[in-house]
């Protein structure tokens, strides 16, 4: 009966194998979110049609973990992707002194020229702003009444909220890296451990990415969320709903790009030039707020009339320079490591 | 060097020498040569050796945390074990009930249940809008969940004894079923009441298979990965987890070499002790026939019986919540604000298509997961057949040396046994053509005790004048295996080949390290959707896998119920 299984599995894979041969692959890593809810999918369909190819999305993992991946591969002389989606603003500089992106200019990618000015952080424009938002505190205001709300990052440590923050780990998630970065803008280095040690007992949980804890406070395991300013929208639009609400705590909110890039040593340059620029054109950015849940980069696409009303585009948004960041990361993650898992 | 010392084998002496060493080369092959890799890494560095890392570990106030916590769980988790095990114990030496057999069997399944889904079950059912909090809310009109158990050392701990508690019943219920109940009646005679008959004859006597039991659960719990992966986050890591975050999260080789090697002398170490607790223990037991029974139905409700049932009704919450709530999450989905059964995820599970949250088609991993459990399967069995046979057959010089070189691999944890194939096999100079390979190496390693196991005793109990009338026949030493021996060992073989099969199907930990998108195995699968918070479908991919490691476990109870009974059981 063994040999009989065995020759059905055989046969199985190989079959299986066998059809996916055909179209010309392009690789693209990028995190579990864009993949799952974001833009991916429209991406894909659109891109293959009137194309011989076929796009595969790789995530497995939370922008930071994948971009790990991305480095270790590319180091190992294996690169295993094509494009990268999802380099957020705090690992611009990590990204850049790796060499892991080809470097473009308008003439590879002529929807350059419609990007927003504010968001070409990188000169060698190797890594290419697609969207951007702001962090923030998401609440759920069925639990947590208008008067009961931390207002502050001070309130935010007092004993009513225990067990009531859900919160994303800076070592593999970019949105934990974002909130890690606005602890340290508001307290100062070293000032920001004394900040997270008195934070801890009122985070229920640290999960490895953002997919996971927005789930897990949709999922109503705990009522106040780091994650992005213009998820109400989301809420309003896609559920019908204003019951999740955005709270910013001392009136800010901390600024956060994604950027995409072409990875060095792909043999398809041509092809993902292409895919690029696509992703910039009006016809994918238009989706990017109903989608991605955030602002299109290219300043030329409208913005759906409720996702304008509903995203909160905060006054006074706040950023850690990304030179700063880079000088610094590796020691911050530590310190953080020792008071949030060893504290 | 090999002498037969009973005489009765005329063996050639070059097929004994090959019998012996065969097994040995191939394993220094697949095992000992990927450790020595995974020390290079660790200690090594630009051709001179190097204690940097070992050093930076301990030096860094996060790692010397990560050890003690790793610790401290499994301390904490043993002793809930046997808070929950022990009177188990105790219901199945007193008391007589209805498929009492049947329960008793079932605590090897936590030997072949994939803890992955255990973990996937402890979310849906202990998770803070989980089916129990839910359940207790809508009962007694709650506002807020009243358990609060999942992310916390709590859930860990719960899991774990979850887990480990059914291997300290089994331990402790083989010994106390045959104690003497001579001592405790003259005790009782002397005037000693119930309590102090416990603690101060029966306790005691138990004492050792305790010990053993909890040392077990200790080394388990001190190396279990999925569990603490899944319900830890990232404030609570083990020396596993952090491994793992080490070498595929952060691509930090160096640092994770470092730690795999700390964690593999410790757990050498600790695998050290609690062979020699049980060499200690076990020339102790006493053949007396079997306890009396009470009726546990029957006859009126005692006080007694009434705390049993409670606690009953209690373990019952503990074990089937989670198993039920896989089930019901696998047949059910949200569509429009409603709860309906659906088949929907057994579909997403079987389908073709590419599937960004695994990077690759779920079908793929249920196929890598058969194709690699028959190939682990068939390797396990290889490798382990003939050292059986030279554990059951051969006294010769270095023969602790040999026995101590083929078990080692019982002492190395699963995500370090990944590493070092990871250093070994899948970079230069012996790099495999296919991961599939390593991955499959890896579950052979790990599966090939068992089949040991299973052989053994079955070489043990068989006439030897068999064999040597089939000699004096005038046939070879091959011909009289594969002739005689070989059908007659045949069912603790296909217990131990089924053993390695579900031990490859449910093995997550080291496969995890090795498996690059398109050649993950379910347990992985279930990992990635589970991180995604994608419940349904890693409900219906365990369901699957408890269907088919639940086969082969009514298999090995089927054939291998006396082998795997008792006292001498080990990982």
């Amino acid at each position: 009966m063994w040999r009989r299984l065995l020759a059905i599995a055989v046969i199985g894979t190989a079959v299986y194998g066998l059809t996916g041969i055909g179209a010309e692959k392009l690789v693209v890593y990028t995190y579990s979110s864009f993949a799952s809810w974001g833009a991916a999918p429209y991406i894909e369909e659109a891109f293959e049609q009137d194309r011989q190819v076929d796009v595969e999305f790789v995530a497995t993992g939370d922008a930071r973990m994948m971009l790990a991946k991305l480095i270790a591969e590319q180091e190992a002389g294996k690169p295993g992707a094509d494009v990268f989606i999802g380099v957020e603003a705090g690992d611009l500089s990590t990204a850049l002194d790796h060499d892991v992106f080809v470097p473009l200019t308008e003439d590879d990618i002529p929807n350059l020229a419609s990007v927003r000015q504010d968001l070409l952080i990188d000169v060698t424009n190797s890594l290419i702003p697609y969207e951007h938002s702001y962090i923030a505190l998401v609440y759920d205001s069925e639990v947590l009444a208008v008067e009961d709300l931390p207002r502050t990052f001070e309130a935010l440590l007092e004993p009513t909220y225990e067990n009531m923050i859900i919160l994303e780990d800076p070592r593999t998630s970019s949105v934990g890296l974002a909130f890690l970065l606005w602890t340290i803008h508001q307290y100062g280095d070293p000032e920001y451990l004394e900040y997270w040690r008195k934070l801890l007992p009122n985070v229920l949980t640290v999960t490895s990415g953002w997919s996971e804890a927005y789930d897990l406070f949709l999922a109503g395991e705990a009522p106040i969320v780091v994650s992005f300013s213009t998820d109400t929208a989301y809420s309003v639009i896609e559920e019908g709903s204003n019951r999740y609400k955005i709270l910013l705590p001392n009136s800010q909110a901390y600024r956060s790009v994604y950027f995409m890039g072409i990875v060095e040593g792909t043999q398809q340059l041509q092809l993902t030039k292409e895919f690029l620029n696509f992703v910039l054109s009006p016809q994918v950015q238009e989706r990017i707020p109903s989608t991605e849940w955030m602002f299109p980069a290219n300043r030329e696409t409208l913005l759906p009339v409720l996702f304008y009303q509903n995203a909160v585009f905060p006054p006074d948004p706040v950023m850690v320079a990304p030179e700063e960041v880079g000088k610094n990361l590796d020691r911050w993650l530590r310190e953080w490591s020792r008071i949030v898992v060893g504290g | 060097m090999v002498q037969d010392s009973s005489g009765w084998l005329k063996t050639n002496r070059a097929g004994r020498i090959a019998l012996i060493c065969l097994p040995l080369v191939f394993l220094a092959l697949i095992f000992y040569y990927p450790l020595l890799r995974l020390f290079q890494e660790g200690v090594v560095e630009e051709g001179r050796l190097t204690f940097r890392y070992i050093q930076e570990v301990f030096a860094e106030p996060y790692f010397r945390h990560v050890i003690l916590f790793t610790a401290e769980q499994a301390l904490l988790s043993t002793l809930l074990a046997i808070t929950i095990g022990l009177p188990w114990a105790y219901i199945f030496t007193r008391y007589g009930f209805p498929f009492k057999d049947t329960l008793r069997s079932l605590t090897i399944v936590p030997f072949v249940l994939p803890s992955i889904t255990v973990a996937v079950g402890f979310i849906l059912f202990f998770g803070n809008n989980g089916h129990l909090n839910r359940l207790l809310m809508s009962l007694f009109g709650l506002e807020g969940p009243p358990l609060r158990l999942l992310y916390s050392l709590k859930g860990i701990v719960l899991a774990h004894a979850f887990y480990n508690a059914p291997i300290i019943t089994r331990m402790v219920h083989a010994k106390w079923e045959r104690l003497d109940p001579a001592y405790e009646e003259s005790a009782q005679t002397l005037g000693a009441g119930r309590v102090r008959r416990f603690i101060g004859v029966t306790l005691p006597m138990l004492l050792p298979s305790v010990m053993t039991g909890a040392a077990l659960a200790f080394i388990f719990c001190f190396l279990s990965f999925p569990i603490v992966l899944a319900l830890g986050g990232a404030r609570f890591s083990t020396l596993e987890v952090e491994i793992y975050t080490q070498f595929i999260v952060l691509y930090q080789h160096k640092t994770g070499a470092a730690l795999a090697i700390i964690e593999i002398v410790l757990s050498l170490l600790f695998t050290y002790g609690y062979i020699r607790l049980e060499g200690r223990f076990t020339q102790e037991l006493e053949a007396a026939p079997i306890r009396p029974t009470i009726p546990l139905l029957r006859r009126r409700l005692t006080l007694g019986k009434g705390t049993v049932w409670l606690f009953v009704a209690a373990s019952g919450v503990l074990f089937l919540g989670p198993m039920v709530s896989i089930i019901v999450d696998s047949f059910t989905r949200e569509w429009a604000g409603r709860t309906v059964l659906t088949l929907h995820w057994y579909s997403y599970i079987f389908q073709p298509q590419h599937e960004a949250l695994i990077g690759a088609a779920p079908l793929r991993s249920v196929l890598n997961s058969f194709q690699v459990g028959l190939a682990a399967m068939g390797v396990a069995s290889l490798v382990g057949l003939p050292i059986a046979f030279v554990i059951a057959r051969y006294r010769f010089r270095g023969r602790r040396g040999f026995d101590t070189l083929v078990m080692a691999s019982l002492g190395i944890s699963s995500v370090a046994l990944g590493a070092a194939l990871l250093a070994a096999f899948l970079r230069p100079p012996l790099q495999l053509s296919s991961g599939l390979v390593a991955i499959v190496l890896a579950h052979s390693i790990l599966a090939y005790p068992f089949v040991i196991r299973a052989v053994v005793p079955a070489l043990e109990s068989l006439d030897r004048r068999v064999v040597e009338a089939a000699r004096s026949l005038g046939a070879t030493r091959l011909q009289a295996f594969r002739d005689i021996e070989l059908p007659l060992i045949r069912r603790g073989l296909l217990v131990g080949a089924v053993f390695a099969f579900a031990i490859s199907l449910g093995e997550m930990s080291a496969t995890i390290m090795l498996a690059r998108p398109e050649l993950k195995t379910m347990p992985v699968v279930v990992n990635d959707l589970r991180a995604a918070r994608s419940f349904g479908g890693a409900s219906a991919m365990s369901c699957l896998l408890i269907l088919v490691t639940g086969g082969a476990f009514i298999i090995i109870e089927r054939f291998g119920e006396r082998l795997f009974g008792g006292e001498r059981w080990s990982r």
